[in-house]
């Protein structure tokens, strides 16, 4: 009787915590609704902001859904907003910079995970170590440099420096990567002939290309942004990127936010196809990043 | 074949060296020409001052007693860049984890939700700012309107000094999606039987939350701090696109002071001063962050011995 009482309250007792769990979970997706909603809202407003006219928008109260849908609003936009220009010339910058920093920084990790040589630790300390230290420290003599050589207002100052490895992190990040590698493939591919530099190109590289695209993702986010470098070597107007042609339009459109919230949306463009193409590996390279150390 | 003995012995083959070297030059270079002699001149110019074009005049540390006692705007520049520093850190390491810990759960649609999280961290991040400054706006602004609507009067989001930093803040808390990845990530390592384990031996959610989520994850809460640390001590992208820096001091962070005394008032000398010091605060703060890991970060093996 007493057993039978137990089990009966032990049951009722699970049967309750499941449910206490169910509710748990329903709030805790209605949180994560309310999160996302809060989070999509500020696209969502500057999307709405730029289809309504300048009148729409400083109506009060502010309508929530643009009340015609002006679509009109983009090629007139267009019109004073040279967007493919500005395009144009930030691939320019992106693409061989991106190209340079993956295949000097895959040579780099490579170097480092799988050749041995004399001052290869001191060498690798020093990689590491400038991990750490602020890039901005180095801005002012890079930049006379690049003055002196007459180059300022010209893309190489933009480009030439990731050829150099591509940054200490990235080099981190191959070598890591690299080290995942059976090193049985090396040895068998060194009895069938081949050299190092053999060994780079048909068994490792083909082995870490995710995280090559990855390497090459991430540059990418990262000079896309990279606001201050493209103010201080490129003032000229017709060698203006995406970001300072914006910056610029703001100045020249001072409130006309209707066409600003047009270029915005249409520099939003890139990334959000960029995402949609690189998302699988967007994820899991922020996971390496946070996890090989 | 031959090349097979080679590899075991312990002195170093030359091919491979050479093939190491080869490897390594753009590194080697990179590190010598854009990190460590930059470094080094930046330290050097300092103790200068140069427009760029005439004559260098040596100062010794005259740059430097002009920050702490003549420049009135220093203390400000350092006060909001700290200030900005610690709320987008510990604002987007607790929104960042607080999402994370919600994406852990068995929900629906999760690849979806981490999509949306992430999204902000890949949009261009000038047409963020204009898009944000337009939702700030005093007068026809989206979040002006909601408190409003609240009973609230309309805040100077961007246009008092005082409202500046927190609002910019805000913006890098949004941004902070690839924080959120990597957490997740983090979370998905805790092991499952930990949790288990002191379920049976009654422990509730929000002590398992701090007896063993909290602490599996300190390594990873230490790579995030570090690295926003880092990252949001050389704040300048906000104030360069939207702030120019004020109103006042508001926004007038360290970074935009190097900037603005060495390109637009061509005082190399001085700037690379300013550089220094942020150099050196950034160090103060990581050895800080690193001297006091050992005490807070637990590491899995430790509990195996």
């Amino acid at each position: 009787m007493s057993v039978h009482t137990a089990i009966q309250k032990r049951r009722g007792r699970m049967l309750s915590k499941s449910r206490r769990e169910k509710t748990v979970g329903i709030l805790c997706l209605i949180l994560l609704i309310a999160l996302a909603l809060m989070v999509m809202f500020p696209i969502y407003w500057i999307f709405r902001s730029s289809l309504m006219s300048n009148g729409e928008l400083y109506a009060y109260p502010p309508a929530f859904t643009p009340p015609a849908w002006r679509f009109e609003n983009y090629p007139e936009t267009l019109k004073s907003f040279e967007y493919l220009k500005f395009l144009g010339n930030t691939m320019t910058i992106l693409i061989p910079a991106v190209a340079g920093a993956v295949v000097t920084a895959t040579m780099g990790g490579y170097a480092f995970a799988r050749l041995r040589f004399r001052g290869q630790k001191f060498l690798f300390t020093l990689c590491v170590g400038s991990m750490l230290l602020p890039s901005m420290v180095t801005l002012i003599p890079i930049f006379l440099a690049w003055s002196r050589l007459g180059l300022v207002n010209t893309y190489w100052p933009l480009i030439l420096p990731h050829f150099c490895g591509g940054g200490a992190f990235n080099i981190f990040l191959i070598r890591q990567f690299v080290k995942t590698v059976p090193r049985e493939l090396d040895e068998a591919a060194t009895i069938d002939g081949c050299g190092y530099f053999r060994i780079l190109v048909f068994i490792i590289v083909p082995a870490i290309k995710s995280a090559m695209i990855v390497v090459g993702l991430l540059k990418f986010i990262e000079l896309w942004n990279d606001l201050l470098q493209q103010v201080t070597y490129i003032t000229r107007r017709d060698r203006y990127t995406l970001a300072l042609g914006l910056n610029i339009f703001r100045g020249s459109f001072n409130d006309d936010w209707s066409s600003i919230m047009c270029a915005t949306c249409l520099s939003f463009i890139p990334g959000i196809v960029f995402y949609l193409i690189g998302q699988k590996y967007f994820v899991e390279g922020i996971v390496m990043t946070g996890m090989k150390n | 074949m031959t090349a097979l003995p080679k590899r075991h012995t312990v002195r170093y083959n030359r091919a491979e060296t050479r093939a190491a070297w080869i490897c390594l030059l753009p590194s080697v270079i990179g590190l010598i020409c854009i990190t460590y002699i930059p470094m080094i001149a930046s330290f050097t110019l300092s103790l200068f001052s140069w427009n760029g074009l005439g004559e260098m005049k040596y100062l010794g540390l005259d740059n430097y007693i002009r920050l702490f006692t003549r420049d009135t705007k220093f203390y400000g520049s350092l006060l909001t860049t700290l200030e900005y520093a610690s709320l987008s850190v510990v604002g987007s390491i607790i929104y960042s984890m607080i999402i994370a810990m919600l994406l852990n759960r068995k929900v629906p649609a999760r690849g979806f939700f981490r999509a949306v999280f992430y999204l902000p961290y890949v949009l261009p991040v000038l047409a963020v700012y204009l898009g944000w400054k337009w939702l700030f706006d005093y007068n026809h602004g989206l979040f002006n309107y909601l408190i409003k609507l609240g009973g609230g009067i309309s805040v100077k989001f961007l246009d008092s000094s005082a409202m500046v930093t927190p609002s910019l803040a805000l913006i890098a808390v949004w941004l902070s999606g690839n924080l959120i990845v990597i957490f997740l990530a983090g979370l998905q390592n805790v092991p499952r039987t930990y949790h288990e384990a002191a379920e049976i031996d009654g422990a509730n959610a929000w002590q398992r939350f701090w007896r063993i989520t909290i602490p599996c994850m300190t390594p990873i809460i230490f790579y995030n701090l570090l690295m926003s640390l880092v990252t949001n001590l050389q704040v300048i992208t906000p104030a360069l696109s939207l702030t120019q820096g004020g109103p006042g001091t508001g926004s007038y962070y360290m970074c935009y002071m190097l900037y603005s005394q060495a390109f637009k008032s061509h005082k190399y000398g001085y700037g690379s001063a300013v550089a220094v010091l942020l150099f050196l605060i950034i160090a103060v703060f990581t050895g800080i962050l690193f001297a006091t890991s050992k005490g807070w970060i637990f590491y899995e093996g430790d509990e195996k011995e």
